[in-house]
Formats: C-alpha cells, sequence, structure tokens
C-alpha cells in the first residue's frame, strides 16, 4: 500500500464515522412520531454543508423562479461535493431533462439511501419503485411521505408532479390544495395545467393569473397561459399571450413554436407553417425539440387534407432522423406516415420501415424502442383491421400483447389495450371493447371508437360524455388532427358513417 | 410551457393528452390482521351486498363504502352492486349493521385499518401501508383484467 492509499482510507474512516453521527441525529430529529405534520420538513441529509446549499438553492430556483437549466446545473455541482448525498441525486434524477442521466441519478440515489435517514429513504424507495413498475408500494410510500410533510413544499411538489406524470391529475390536485401552499410558482403553473386536464378551467385560468403576478417579468406564465387557454379552445387569447411572452422574452421559442401551433388548431395552416418557419429559422433548437415541432408542422398538412403534402414533409423529418441516427424519431416518423397514407399497402411498408428503424435502436433507451415498437404494433392491428386482414391483425395483436404482459410499461399496456379495443369492436363486441378502450382513453382514435361503443350499448351517459371530450381536445398531435376534426363536423350533423354522430346528438 | 420532463420519453408517441375521461383503478382493502389476500368476484359482490357476513374466522364483515352518490363510486357501483346510486343510498340504509359510509377515501383506511374484519374499496393512488390490498380474482389493480379498473 502507498502512502497515498493509506492517507486516504484513513480519511475515509473518519468521514465515515461523522457520517454515522451526522445520521443518527438526522434520523432522531425526523422520527414519525416526533414530528408534527404541520410543521414537519424533509431532512436533507449530507456531509457536506455546501452540498445542502446548493440543493436548497437548486430547488428555490426550480420551484419559485421556475428556472429549470440552471436549477439542473447547481444539482450537479452538489452531488459532485457530496457524491453520497442521496436526496441529491434524487432531486437531480427527477428534474434533469436528459433520460440516460435520470436513470443513472435514480440508481445513485437508491445507493446512497444508507446516508440519509428513514424518511429520506422512503422517498428515495418510492421512486425506485416506481422506476421497476412497481406501482402499489411506489403509491402507498408517497402516501406515507406525504403523511407525515404534508406541508413541506419538497415533498407536496415531488408527489404532485409524480400524480401528474401518472396522468392523476385530481388526487394531483388534491395533494395540493391540502398542503396550502399558494405561494410556489412552479407549483402554481403545474396546478394550472392539472386543472387544464380536468377541464375546471376557470380554477385553470385562476392559477395562471396568480403565475402571471407573481413573475410579471418572465415569459413563462404568458405561454402557460396561453397553452391553457389553446386547450379550452380559446385560441385568439391564446394567441395574444403567446405575443406577449415574446416580447417580454423574444428568445422564448416554446412561444413561437406554441403560435404556430394554436393557428394549426383554428385551422389556419398556411399561416402556421408560417410561424413555425421562423421559429425555425430564428432559433437554434436541440435536435429532439427541431424534430418535434417539424412533425407538428407536417401535421398541418393533414388538417387540410394534403396528404401528400403531409407525407413529403414526414419523409424529410425521416431521413434528418436516420442521418442523426436517432432511431426512435425516425420510427415514430414512419408510424406517422404511415397513419395518414391512404394507401393501405405503402401504409404497411412504412410500418416496416418503422420497426426497421427500432432494430437499429441508435441512441436511444430501450424502453423508449419499446414503446415505440408497441406504437407501430397497434398502428398495424388497426390498419390490417381496415384491410380486413384478420390473420395479421390477430398475429399482431398477440404479439403486442405478448409485449405488454411481459414490460408492465403504462405506454406499452395503453397501445395494446388501444389495439385489442379496435380488435373486439371490429367484431361488434362492445362490452369487450369498452372495457379496453377505457384504459386507452388518452388516444383519440381510442375515444372515438369509446363513443361509437358506449352509443352501440345504449349507454348514452357515457356515449355523449366521450363525445364532448373528443370534440373539445385541442392538442396539436397527428391523432388529433387525424381524429377530430372530422368527429367534429360528424357531431355537428354532417353526414358521416361513424356512429359518434348519433351519440353526439342524443343529449 | 410545463416543465420540460414530462415529455421526453414519449416526445414522439402519442401525447398524454389532457382528458377528464382518466381510467380510474380501485383498491379492496382490509386491515392488516386479516388473512384474506383474495377474492373471487363473486365472493366480493356477496360481500358488498351483505349475502356474505362473516369471514372465514368467523370474524363479522363490515363493508366500508364512499357516499354512492359520489363520481368516484360509479364504476363500483356499475360493477360490484349493479345499483344506481340511489338504490345504493336506499341499500345502505337498509343494511346499516353491515355497511357504513366514510367522506373521504382516508377516512375509508382509517376505519378498515383500526376495524378488524372492515373491508373497504379506495381510489389506487390513496394507498397507504397501513392496510392489506385484496385482491380480485388474483388480479391487483395494477393487472390486465382487473375487476375494478375503468371509468
Amino acid at each position: 500500500m502507498n502512502w497515498k492509499t493509506m492517507i486516504h482510507r484513513v480519511f475515509a474512516s473518519l468521514a465515515g464515522a461523522g457520517l454515522l453521527i451526522g445520521m443518527a441525529a438526522a434520523a432522531q430529529q425526523t422520527a414519525p412520531s416526533q414530528t408534527n405534520p404541520l410543521t414537519a420538513v424533509l431532512p436533507l441529509t449530507t456531509k457536506v454543508p455546501e452540498a445542502k446549499r446548493l440543493v436548497e438553492e437548486a430547488l428555490i430556483l426550480y420551484l419559485d423562479r421556475v428556472e429549470q437549466e440552471q436549477s439542473i446545473g447547481i444539482l450537479r455541482k452538489a452531488v459532485q461535493v457530496d457524491p453520497d448525498f442521496a436526496m441529491g441525486h434524487e432531486f437531480l434524477a427527477q428534474i434533469s431533462l436528459d433520460s440516460a442521466e435520470q436513470v443513472g441519478e435514480q440508481e445513485k440515489a437508491f445507493a446512497a439511501r444508507s446516508h440519509a435517514t428513514s424518511s429520506e429513504q422512503l422517498v428515495i424507495e418510492w421512486y425506485q419503485d416506481a422506476a421497476e413498475h412497481k406501482l402499489i408500494p411506489a403509491i402507498t410510500k408517497m402516501n406515507d411521505v406525504l403523511n407525515q410533510y404534508p406541508h413541506d413544499k419538497w415533498v407536496v411538489w415531488m408527489a404532485t408532479w409524480w400524480l401528474q406524470n401518472q396522468a392523476q391529475y385530481e388526487r394531483s390536485l388534491a395533494v395540493y390544495e391540502r398542503s396550502g401552499i399558494t405561494d410556489s410558482p412552479g407549483l402554481i403553473n403545474n396546478m394550472g395545467y392539472n386543472y387544464a386536464s380536468v377541464r375546471q378551467f376557470d380554477k385553470a385560468f385562476a392559477m395562471m393569473d396568480k403565475y402571471v403576478a407573481a413573475m410579471p417579468n418572465d415569459s413563462n406564465p404568458q405561454d402557460s397561459y396561453a397553452e391553457i387557454l389553446r386547450l379550452a379552445g380559446r385560441f385568439n387569447q391564446s394567441i395574444e399571450h403567446y405575443r406577449t411572452s415574446l416580447v417580454i422574452n423574444p428568445e422564448f421559442y416554446s412561444s413561437q413554436f406554441g403560435l404556430a401551433d394554436t393557428y394549426s388548431l383554428m385551422g389556419d395552416q398556411v399561416r402556421a407553417r408560417r410561424e413555425y418557419e421562423i421559429g425555425f429559422q430564428k432559433f437554434t433548437l436541440p435536435e429532439l425539440q427541431q424534430i418535434l415541432w417539424k412533425t407538428r408542422e407536417a401535421a398541418t398538412y393533414v388538417r387540410e387534407g394534403d396528404y401528400e403534402g403531409a407525407q413529403h414533409a414526414f419523409q424529410a423529418i425521416a431521413d434528418y432522423s436516420h442521418s442523426r441516427q436517432n432511431s426512435q424519431a425516425e420510427a415514430d416518423t414512419y408510424r406517422q406516415m404511415a397513419m395518414c397514407e391512404q394507401n393501405p399497402k405503402q401504409a404497411m411498408v412504412y410500418l416496416s420501415n418503422a420497426e426497421a428503424a427500432t432494430q437499429d435502436g441508435k441512441n436511444a433507451l430501450q424502453i423508449a424502442i419499446s414503446q415505440e415498437l408497441a406504437q407501430i404494433l397497434r398502428a398495424r392491428v388497426e390498419l390490417a383491421l381496415k384491410m380486413g386482414n384478420k390473420d395479421l391483425a390477430n398475429s399482431t395483436l398477440a404479439r403486442l400483447e405478448k409485449m405488454s404482459e411481459s414490460s408492465d410499461d403504462k405506454l406499452i399496456e395503453s397501445a395494446y389495450y388501444g389495439a385489442a379495443g379496435a380488435a373486439l369492436f371490429a367484431q361488434h363486441k362492445y362490452d369487450q371493447a369498452i372495457s379496453h378502450l377505457e384504459e386507452d382513453t388518452s388516444n383519440p382514435l381510442s375515444l372515438k371508437l369509446l363513443a361509437a361503443a358506449y352509443q352501440k350499448i345504449g349507454y348514452s351517459a357515457g356515449a355523449k360524455r366521450t363525445t364532448e371530450t373528443v370534440t373539445n381536445l385541442n392538442d396539436p398531435t397527428l391523432e388529433q388532427a387525424l381524429v377530430v376534426p372530422a368527429f367534429r363536423k360528424c357531431s355537428e350533423g354532417a353526414s358521416c358513417a361513424g356512429n359518434a354522430k348519433s351519440a353526439a346528438l342524443k343529449r | 410551457m410545463k416543465y420540460w420532463r414530462l415529455v421526453l420519453t414519449p416526445l414522439f408517441l402519442v401525447a398524454c393528452l389532457p382528458c377528464a375521461l382518466q381510467a380510474k383503478q380501485f383498491a379492496i382493502v382490509a386491515d392488516k390482521a386479516n388473512a384474506t389476500s383474495n377474492l373471487t368476484a363473486s365472493e366480493l359482490i356477496k360481500i358488498f351486498t351483505a349475502h356474505t357476513r362473516t369471514w372465514g374466522d368467523g370474524k363479522h364483515i363490515t363493508v366500508v363504502l364512499r357516499d354512492p352518490s359520489s363520481g368516484d363510486m360509479q364504476l363500483v357501483l356499475r360493477k360490484v352492486l349493479n345499483m344506481t346510486a340511489e338504490q345504493a343510498h336506499a341499500f345502505v340504509l337498509a343494511h346499516r349493521e353491515a355497511i357504513m359510509l366514510a367522506d373521504s377515501d382516508d377516512a375509508v383506511l382509517r376505519f378498515v385499518s383500526t376495524s378488524p374484519g372492515a373491508i373497504g374499496v379506495v381510489d389506487l393512488y390513496s394507498l397507504t401501508q397501513d392496510v392489506n390490498v385484496v385482491k380480485i380474482d388474483g388480479k391487483l389493480p395494477v393487472e390486465q383484467g382487473y375487476l375494478l379498473r375503468g371509468n
């Protein structure tokens, strides 16, 4: 052993002893029986005070000033200062914009949890269970943390954010309302989206008014307000807020593309494309966002019925994604091309291209590739049903079911339920179709079938509610473009072949 | 703009559209001392409709439900009780010794966790470690084909 190694070991053992004492003190301080939930604060255990200060600074930046990127940078410094700072790693895992970093930091948080108090361990195990798709233990741990610290801002943020990501908007709102926290711009922003998601727009707008008042010189409140107005179908007001956002900060590119998305949903595709182009020329975007908004731009052609124009635009995105070796984006683009292709044989070719890209799997996490493959298989089932090819529909559905059973991933599961629901609907097995389609209510294609299936079994209230949901969808995705405009026309009484018209009219 | 983490993995997949029709998942819960870990759907229906009044060990069963007229309970009414909200109210009144109403999931959980023999139904996302989750037909609420999923 050389002298450097020996000194290192001595220091390591001293640090270890210090840590044990610190942990014992912290554990004593946070034992649930000794804390008052009204004032209890989740401890942040680290042996380095500077690391704790950095994490606190990062969290304030993130939640009170909505400065996500700066916050991430400071969290990275904090975990460099103390690599054993378990909650530092956990916060970074939750806030990071890099999926590989999210995974890596979660692993580090879990590995370092023995350096933290029992409360912090509960938080880390909650996220670990969630990452491993152990949903019930994750939920019980989240609620146990919440019961100990119902008014702690960071705990409330973690719980509401996680619930929001689980599409549990009502529960997320209940946690927020119970917390009594009213002065956090980041939480106010999130709750605005939650209220909008359950279509309580009055409350969503009230949240946005507070958010704007709290940060009058920032673009993000105006941008959020605009997006929520758009979700509510109030397009002109949405555009005003996007414009205000760009006046405050001309570099806030999200608002430029928000403008374009809104014009597209309003039906002005020429203006929408002009706004997208302004954005592409003015801003240097991260690659994924460049592809995202190029995809939205391609969907403008679908909205005006120019499928050739759409295919041309999508092909350019697929080629770009291929050149960048971004397999997931390439696969997803081919899948979307298949969805709006009028010739079924050509659509099958696009789906084969999409599946080939997933097999390349370049620069993508395995889970993202699996999720994409599930979407491709779902599209293939729907296309096979349209072509009347039962064998292909059944064999593809069986493959998707197998994936779904073995993955325990929500997106893969939804893809299976949507595809199985469509297959059962085609067989006129409406009750069974409903129980499957109800598991995929984020997808307009499933919602459209669900409205019709409810009508078929005589469940008018369900048909009416679902019809209203579909007609009120204002999200600038391809699925929305393919389903909603036609569905609205149908609901308004124009001639159409679907069953939703009668569902909509029977009010 | 939302915080960006939301859009990373599913960036190119179907967007998670805001949708008031989100599927509900309910969990059947019993006190920690209850050895029953699984019920068939028909056993569950018999318990909730007060046809079965005792557990295998002879303990009295008390069912605790949320207000049947609350929106959350529609799925339970449809799939377990096969009653309208009005019928369910009348049914509960007629079976006060076996069925109780609670005004929140927290109240259901508090009652079940402290009352030997109690069984209740709560939103999956309200679960705490104070109760046991009872499977239905061998399935947990997160599994495909579970009875109390839907909207």
